[in-house]
């Protein structure tokens, strides 16, 4: 085999199992590289050996070394959010530490952080609380251990930057570990019953710092999935077959391949868990090799029965699952809604369609699995552990305390390593081959097997009275549903069957209305087709671009300002008034922010020709922790073309706590920008059971040349902290739609809007 | 047939098919994991490392055709030091992080050509390089942090680096 | 039999000797091996840099290390030739040729044995050589290297094999005199001249031929297609927004850019980086000169900044204009290195509403380095642009498209076509390369 004559070591194994690991890149590259960021945040310790050598481990979430270094354990997927820091945030807050010495350790899959999941922008929401407990259970006791040597009672003692202080005198915490004795642990229980500080006594959150995930990521040290390495591995990359679901390999012929020099054999992927059906899979020696060898191998398959489904099916079928009103899940269904519309002086009724998003992470999905003394490891980026470990286990065969998934930080997730669908072809391929296999899925592979967020339809209707009010709306969603195919056990319970949550959230919104019938609508053959997804923001990315394009509709019908119309409808009464501890103050504080938006947005003013503000808002993904938020786009419409133009953006979050503020801005500028490029420049199409588009020649995420300006602000608030991930995704689209309208008079109602549509419309608009 | 090449400024003879994209011996030959793969067909920018000073997409370069050349990494500007990666940091750019690398080498060859990039030039320029988190808004801004800084000469570009 | 009968046939036999006569050339014996010449250092190194104009070594040298062993293959419209051996070795190279052979080859492209040779030779240009430079030349030859290597024999279709024919076709297009100094015009032009229509045999690729395969002396460079790539029009119809001018033209033979016109890849960029990397300034501004005047009729009068810069400008609005499928890999793919300051383009981030792949009338130069990319051993040595071959067909001329439009010119014809043939030129090589890499 040719391989490099000179060069460097590669590493083994145990020095790249966390990606903490700066060991690799200074055994590699010299002494000098370390010396841009003169200390690494990302730890490097390990907790048995710390506790060992006399670390002050009071709960399972972080510890404190003898040098008085906090090390947190992070067991969240680190994918851009930083939410390492927000936790590590959270901890030393209540645990009074020195922010400077925290660090944080991404921690591999083990049974006892609990259930692993990063999505859904819950993070930060449910982590607060346990680690704020934490943190004051570690406090309490440097305290009383503290007022000892100090020679003091506790109550005569505070904590501050990691030391605990009586008067003028005062002893680190470092001295504390390094004295000894101070080994108390905690259980679940006490935790619960541990008090925490008020906000006011907050130092640490809501303050302004820097991530510590970030230097590694600029000095290029930072190791993600692609970046695993151990001896003797090899690559894998799979020959994708014709169809998702079952396709069953005929026949391999690798005759053209071997004299490719580094090819070995190409086989076909037994699968008892049923994830890759009818996956054949290249192994060489390099990842070039691989790639020649995927364009020479032959593969006959007989196909699965999508071969022939199309886009336009999937969204027929959608239409024909509306129209039968035995279909689906009634989700809400209050008032008098049908007797709302046989009364109905005017009915305004609109149906939606959203096409097919590729998640497109930066980096293509990708794992390493070994198995190594009976124990099976897989080495990847990961957002839902707890979901994959049992298929892995059903896949391998082996029992789930024999997987351990290492954590590396995730070239960008956006939902789709909630689906770790990826880890189960390279853990077979492992098996079948006796060997590390690292397998790397090509951008054009990576498409193929996206879990997409689903192709959608949707029908809005509402029913007006004589005086223009609405006494009834009803909106029926159908979608692919990801929770179904992918983790049935959290599908909710609706008035009459499961319903997928994540598919729906967005249409229980917070507008005060007489009748309102929510109905969400598994789509079959979309389920069939392909493997949908949770792609950021999830269902309130789509279903809220259909629930405020119709209220802006609405608005319009009844000649009445659009944010205006909206107010009225944000009374926080009833069901809307809100309640502790999530969504206190209910309505009222969306209506809060659509006022803020309006004033920063400079609402109402005068606008150059066909150029206009568009609104939208929304209560982000749930109505159990709601994020207010309330857009407003100005959009700039050509009308020779029909391109829009999105000059300026303008957001308003009320997330109740902010634990990170730079962190949030961040989150809410790339969420914004997600939602514009979802609405203008993204979308692809099914063909023969497959998406058309699976490389950047034809699918086009936004560019840095389409970046508008973003405005935004923040609520200031101590409520409970909420997500910040994913609500501005949701409000952006609608907004651009609404402000087309506004702009140039034409009504936009499928995503993504493309030029053509514009202008079609405009012309048909002229003609009339 | 080995190609010799310097990448950050060790000489190195590698002796792989001649077809084999820079981007996977950097990677995998060399052990310079921070330069990225992300399309593999030149269009997102996340494997942008510098050849004889200028930005190249190493996913379809082959390892051929930089013969005798100076290839320069992440790791290699972060060595030298280059006060992108500190405005880098200090505008807080990075999401998940993934395209970074490449957006700081891009951004590192344009300030040799644009020492005082108008915005227009930083958006036709930079472009190329896609950041699905998005994170544009930051990346604009840490390069014109660094453009004034390398202007007010408190920090100077490196010189572009030549075989 | 008539009278008549016998005059005609005495007619004819004559008109055969005669006709014999002047096919046939005698063969140049031998040289005595033993008597090998001795040449001055001087002369010798004075060859080198002349081979080197005459880029010699590009068309005889198939691989470094069997340097003008020829079997460098010719494809044209009647099948492949393939160039000689014209290192010193005494059986396979020219080891064995006198001096007056090499001269009789050089001007009248005829080899020692006798054989008319085919102007692939460019003997239609190296009549023009001085004696004092052919002197130098045979020097430098005969001091290389020999080395043992016989080429594939030529395999060309009847009738085109038959060397004896090629009489004919000198007696239609060759015309024996060597070119005259024009004493109207400066030296320097004049030495120009002498390198160019000698030595340096430029026409031979700029000037496109005709069905016979002559050059076509009334569109002396107008620009054609040899051997995969476009050579470019450099005459007055040049469809260049800045035109070429000494300045540009030296800069551009001297280094192998022009911040106005591109980069010399391909075999332009042999030319530049291999042939003439010897030459003296002197000779480079002489070229540069006579290149200049062969569009002297139609020059652009403008400041060459500020054209470079309007052209520039308008074509940036254009792109702004326009947001489809070519725009966005433009964007993508080419913005990043290509996208200029219009007041200050640079060679190496060429400009494309500049370039000259770009705004020749053939899509070849741009397909391929699209395709292709560009390597330190094909171009400006520091110079590497990855290929795109990966983008789809479609995609190429989408990208085509856009380049023309953004350049305010029609768009190219058989785009599709020409893209199949130049990615199969593709396939071909890399194919070889991967073989290679195998053994
Ligand atoms: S991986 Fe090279 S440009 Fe995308
Ligand atoms: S930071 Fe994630 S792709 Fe740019």
């Amino acid at each position: 085999m040719l391989k490099y004559l000179t060069g460097k070591n590669s590493a083994g194994a145990d020095e790249l199992a966390s990606p903490g690991r700066r060991g690799f890149i200074v055994g590699m590259a010299g002494a000098a590289l370390t010396l841009a960021f003169a200390r690494s945040p990302l730890s490097l310790a390990n907790p048995d050996k710390a506790v060992a050598e006399g670390a002050f481990d009071p709960t399972v979430w972080y510890w404190i070394e003898p040098d008085g270094r906090v090390v947190v354990n992070i067991a969240k997927a680190e994918m851009g959010q930083h939410i390492g820091t927000a936790l590590a945030r959270i901890v030393a807050d209540e645990l009074e530490a020195d922010w400077d010495q925290v660090e944080l350790r991404y921690v591999d899959s083990d049974p006892k952080w609990g259930y692993m999941v990063t999505g859904g922008s819950w993070s930060v929401w449910q982590s607060f609380d346990q680690l704020s407990r934490a943190g004051a259970a570690g406090r309490s006791v440097l305290i009383e251990a503290g007022a000892k040597e100090l020679g003091v009672k506790p109550e005569q003692c505070r904590a501050r930057a990691g030391r605990v202080i009586a008067g003028n005198r005062s002893i680190s915490y470092a001295d504390l570990v390094r004295g000894g004795g101070i080994s108390r642990s905690f259980t679940d229980e006490e935790l619960k019953q541990m008090p925490i500080k008020p906000p006011s006594e907050r130092r640490i959150i809501g303050g302004q710092t820097r991530a510590l995930d970030i230097p590694g990521k600029v000095d290029g040290s930072t190791l993600y999935g692609l970046d695993a390495r151990v001896d003797g591995m090899v690559y894998g990359r799979p020959i994708m077959p014709p169809t998702r679901y079952g396709s069953a390999v005929s026949s391999i012929d690798d005759s053209a391949a071997r004299e490719i020099p580094g090819y070995r054999q190409t086989i076909t992927l037994e699968d008892p868990s049923g994830t890759v059906p009818g996956w054949a899979m290249v192994i060489a020696d390099s990842f070039h090799a691989a790639n020649q060898a995927v364009e020479r191998v032959a593969v006959k398959w007989s196909p699965g029965k999508t071969t022939g489904v199309h886009e336009q099916a999937v969204l027929d079928h959608g239409r024909k699952l509306i129209d039968a009103a035995d279909q689906g899940v009634l989700v809400r269904d209050a008032g008098e809604v049908d007797q709302a519309f046989s009364d109905a002086a005017e009915i305004l009724e609109s149906e939606y369609i959203t096409h097919g998003v590729l998640h497109f992470q930066l980096e293509p999905v990708n794992a390493l699995a070994l198995e190594k003394d009976g124990r099976w490891e897989i080495h990847t980026g990961n957002q839902w552990q707890s979901l994959i470990i049992p298929v892995l286990a059903k896949a391998l065969q082996v029992p789930e305390d024999r997987i351990v998934m290492r954590t590396y930080l995730l070239g960008g997730g956006f939902g789709r390593r909630l689906n770790g669908d990826y880890a189960v072809p390279a853990a077979l391929a492992a098996k079948a081959v006796g060997r590390p296999v690292k397998m790397v899925l090509t951008r054009e592979d990576d498409a193929l097997f996206d879990s997409i967020r689903s192709p959608s339809v949707q029908k809005i209707r509402m029913a007006f009275d004589g005086d223009g009010k609405i006494t009834a709306m009803e909106h029926h969603a159908t979608a692919g549903w990801p929770t179904q195919v992918m983790a049935p056990g959290f599908m909710a319970d609706g008035i009459n069957g499961k319903y997928d949550p994540f598919s729906i959230q967005g249409a229980l919104h917070w507008y005060t209305m007489d009748g309102h019938r929510v109905r969400a609508i598994s789509n079959d053959l979309a389920n069939d087709t392909f493997r949908p997804g949770w792609l950021r923001s999830v269902g309130s990315g789509w279903v809220n671009w259909a629930l405020e394009s119709a209220m802006d509709e609405a608005a319009h019908k009844a000649g009445e300002d659009p944010i205006e119309f909206r107010l009225r409808r944000l009374k926080a009464q009833g069901i809307n008034a809100g309640s502790a501890p999530n969504s206190v103050g209910g309505a009222s504080r969306q209506a809060n922010v659509l006022r803020r938006v309006r004033e920063l947005s400079g609402w109402g003013g005068e606008l150059p020709a066909d150029t206009a503000l568009g609104v939208a808002t929304s209560y982000g993904q749930e109505r159990n922790m709601p994020t207010w938020t309330a857009c407003v786009a100005r959009v700039r419409v050509d009308r020779d073309s029909g391109r829009p133009t999105v000059e300026k953006l303008f957001v308003v979050t009320d997330a109740g706590t902010i634990v990170h503020p730079d962190g949030a801005r961040a989150q809410v500028e790339g969420a914004a920008l997600w939602g514009l490029s979802m609405a203008l420049h993204e979308g692809t199409t099914l063909r023969n059971g497959n998406v058309v588009d699976t490389n950047l020649n034809t699918y086009t995420p936004l560019r840095m040349r389409d970046v508008p300006d973003i405005d935004m602000e923040f609520v200031d608030s101590t409520e409970t902290a909420v997500g910040l991930g994913e609500p501005a995704t949701t409000v952006v689209g609608p907004a651009i739609a609404n402000a087309i309208f506004a702009a140039v008079g034409v009504r936009m109602r499928e995503i993504p809007i493309r030029p053509e549509a514009i202008r079609a419309e405009l012309q048909r608009n002229q003609k009339a | 047939m080995p190609t010799e090449f310097k990448i950050n400024a060790r000489p190195v003879t590698v002796d792989v098919p001649d077809d084999t994209p820079l981007l996977w011996v950097i990677r995998d030959d060399l052990g310079y994991t921070g330069t990225k793969f992300g399309c593999g067909i030149g269009l997102c920018g996340a494997c942008t490392v510098h050849v004889n000073g200028r930005a190249t997409r190493s996913c379809i370069t082959p390892v051929k055709d930089v013969a005798n050349s100076v290839v320069t990494t992440i790791e290699g500007l972060a060595e030298k030091g280059h006060p992108l990666l500190e405005t880098w940091v200090e505008a807080q750019t990075p999401q998940c992080g993934y395209c970074q690398p490449g957006q700081i080498m891009q951004a590192a060859a344009m300030l040799r050509d644009f020492p005082a990039p108008t915005d227009e030039q930083i958006n036709q320029v930079m472009s190329g390089n896609l950041c699905r988190c998005m994170a544009y808004v930051r990346i604009r801004e840490a390069i014109r942090m660094a453009a004034r800084r390398m202007q007010a000469g408190s920090a100077r570009p490196q010189e572009a680096d030549h075989a | 039999m008539s009278k008549g009968w016998y005059l005609a046939i005495a007619l004819l036999v004559i008109l055969a000797v005669v006709l014999a006569l002047a096919v046939w050339q005698p063969s140049i014996p031998a040289a005595d091996l033993a008597k090998r010449h001795s040449f001055s250092p001087e002369l010798v190194e004075r060859g080198k840099v002349l081979a080197g104009i005459g880029n010699c070594e590009t068309c005889h040298t198939i691989t470094a290390d069997k340097p003008y062993a020829g079997g460098v293959e010719f494809p044209s419209p009647f099948g492949s030739l393939y160039s000689t051996n014209i290192s010193p070795h005494p059986e396979d190279g020219i080891g064995r040729w006198p001096r007056e052979a090499f001269v009789r080859a050089m001007r009248e492209g005829v080899s020692r044995e006798g054989a008319h040779l085919y102007p692939a030779f460019p003997y239609t240009h190296y009549k023009n050589i001085t004696d004092e430079d052919l002197d130098a030349l045979y020097a430098y030859f005969m001091t290389r290297e020999p080395v043992a290597h016989t080429p594939p024999s030529n395999n060309l279709s009847f009738p085109f094999n038959l060397r004896f024919l090629q009489w004919g076709w000198k007696l239609l297009f060759f015309d024996p005199d060597p070119w005259q100094p024009d004493p109207g015009r400066s030296e320097q032009w004049n030495r120009g001249a002498y390198l160019a229509k000698g030595l340096g045999h430029c026409s031979a690729c700029h000037t496109p031929r005709n069905f016979m395969q002559a050059e076509k002396k009334n569109r002396a460079y107008a620009g054609a297609l040899v051997d995969n790539w476009y050579a470019t029009a450099l005459d007055e119809s040049q469809p260049v927004p800045v035109h070429w001018d000494t300045d540009s033209l030296y800069q551009y033979l001297r280094s192998g850019t022009s911040n106005y016109h591109g980069v010399a890849v391909g075999s332009m960029g042999e030319v530049v980086h291999r042939g003439l990397r010897q030459a003296p300034d002197s000779d480079i501004r002489a070229l540069a000169s006579y290149m200049e005047s062969l569009s002297a009729d139609r020059r652009n009068t403008g400041n060459p900044r500020q054209l470079a810069a309007e052209t520039i400008t308008a074509a940036q609005q254009r792109a702004h204009s326009e947001h489809g499928a070519g725009e966005a890999l433009y964007v993508s793919a080419c913005a990043s290195c290509h996208y200029n300051d219009p007041q200050h383009p640079l060679a190496a981030r060429a400009e494309l509403s500049l370039n000259s792949a770009v705004t020749a009338d053939d899509p070849t130069n741009l397909l391929r380095v699209v395709i292709e990319g560009v390597g330190t051993g094909a171009g400006t040595p520091i110079l590497v642009m990855p290929g795109f071959s990966t983008l789809s067909d479609e995609n190429l001329v989408e990208l085509a498209d856009f380049l023309r439009r953004r350049s305010n010119l029609p768009p190219w014809k058989n785009l599709q076509q020409r893209i199949g043939e130049l990615r199969e030129l593709h396939r071909q090589s890399q194919h070889s390369a991967t073989g290679k890499a195998g053994e």
